[in-house]
């Protein structure tokens, strides 16, 4: 990981968990989400993330639509990029590709997510999305262009 | 089902689509169908992005994009079908290419090629001044829907 000599130092996994739970700058994307961080892995450049997917985000079969699980999935990439930067850069999508490899009812979900590599002018990372009985329902793979990070204080 | 003609299809659709009740995910989206044409494969709709869809720098996430895309390339790949279905993604790739605002938002859906088995989709998203701000692709698989749908 390259880091610039201006950057903070990096807080412990804990402390980075605490300070995302305890934000009081939630986006409203991740508030409608029901989302919630549960594990930051630093070293391994990775995050895990809860979510409660409100019926309301269901298809004509009561099944959760594949944009809203895209939704989670980008979610968890973004933090994980956020992180991944020690909160110095975020990263706006530029492509995501998802693979629906099952149907997801409404109610508790788990997202993975890993950063494959970080550069100067482009991050790609991963995702997993599970049910809640840890069966693998989406895969994401997806690209950004990283930028300075301002909102989360 | 019993079987319908094209015209009875389309009268469905058309019915389905704009009398509601919506799903909540097309809800959600503030869907509002413009038009549809099922012989040359495609559907418009206009969306309206909310608040409750804001990441942290104030624009829509991507997700809530691609469920936009999702609806109306979902409804070209169906709407053709020659039974009432629904036609499950498989894969689905977007490209965010200009930050979306809330407010209305354009929506079109092609279908590109369509077999028993398979529908190819693709679609766009523009603003009210007609910029471009994502499109899509993805490949689907239709089903018959169940009957009373």
């Amino acid at each position: 990981m390259s880091e610039t000599p201006q950057e903070p130092p990096r807080l412990s996994d804990a402390e980075m968990l605490a300070r995302f739970q305890n934000s009081k700058k939630r986006p409203p994307c991740s508030d409608t989400l029901g989302m919630r961080l549960t594990e930051v892995e630093q070293e391994a450049r990775r995050i895990r993330m809860d979510f409660e997917v409100s019926q309301s985000f269901a298809n004509p079969t009561g099944a959760v639509q594949g944009g809203f699980i895209a939704a989670m999935l980008d979610e968890a990439m973004s933090t994980c990029v956020i992180i991944d930067s020690n909160v110095t850069m975020t990263a706006p999508t530029l492509e995501m590709k998802v693979s629906y490899l099952k149907r997801l009812m409404p109610g508790p979900a788990h997202v993975e997510a890993r950063i494959l590599k970080r550069g100067r002018s482009a991050v790609f990372m991963e995702a997993d999305c599970f049910d809640d009985e840890g069966t693998l329902v989406a895969r994401a793979s997806a690209s950004a262009i990283p930028m300075p990070f301002r909102r989360l204080g | 089902m019993a079987e319908m003609s094209r015209e009875e299809l389309d009268a469905h659709w058309r019915s389905i689509l704009t009398e509601g009740p919506f799903p909540g995910a097309t809800s959600f989206l503030g869907f509002q169908l413009v038009d549809f044409d099922s012989r040359e494969g495609w559907c418009t709709a206009r969306f309206t992005a909310s608040e409750a869809m804001l990441n942290p720098g104030g624009t829509v996430q991507g997700g809530f994009v691609t469920a936009m895309l999702d609806e109306v390339m979902s409804l070209s790949g169906a709407i053709p079908q020659p039974v009432m279905s629904w036609v499950p993604t498989l894969q689905l790739t977007v490209n965010f290419i200009r930050a979306m605002h809330p407010g209305p938002v354009f929506g079109r859906g092609e279908l590109v090629y369509t077999s028993k088995s398979t529908a190819h989709v693709q679609g766009q998203l523009t603003d009210e001044n007609g910029r471009l701000l994502a499109r899509g692709v993805a490949a689907c698989m239709p089903r018959p829907l169940p009957a009373g749908n």
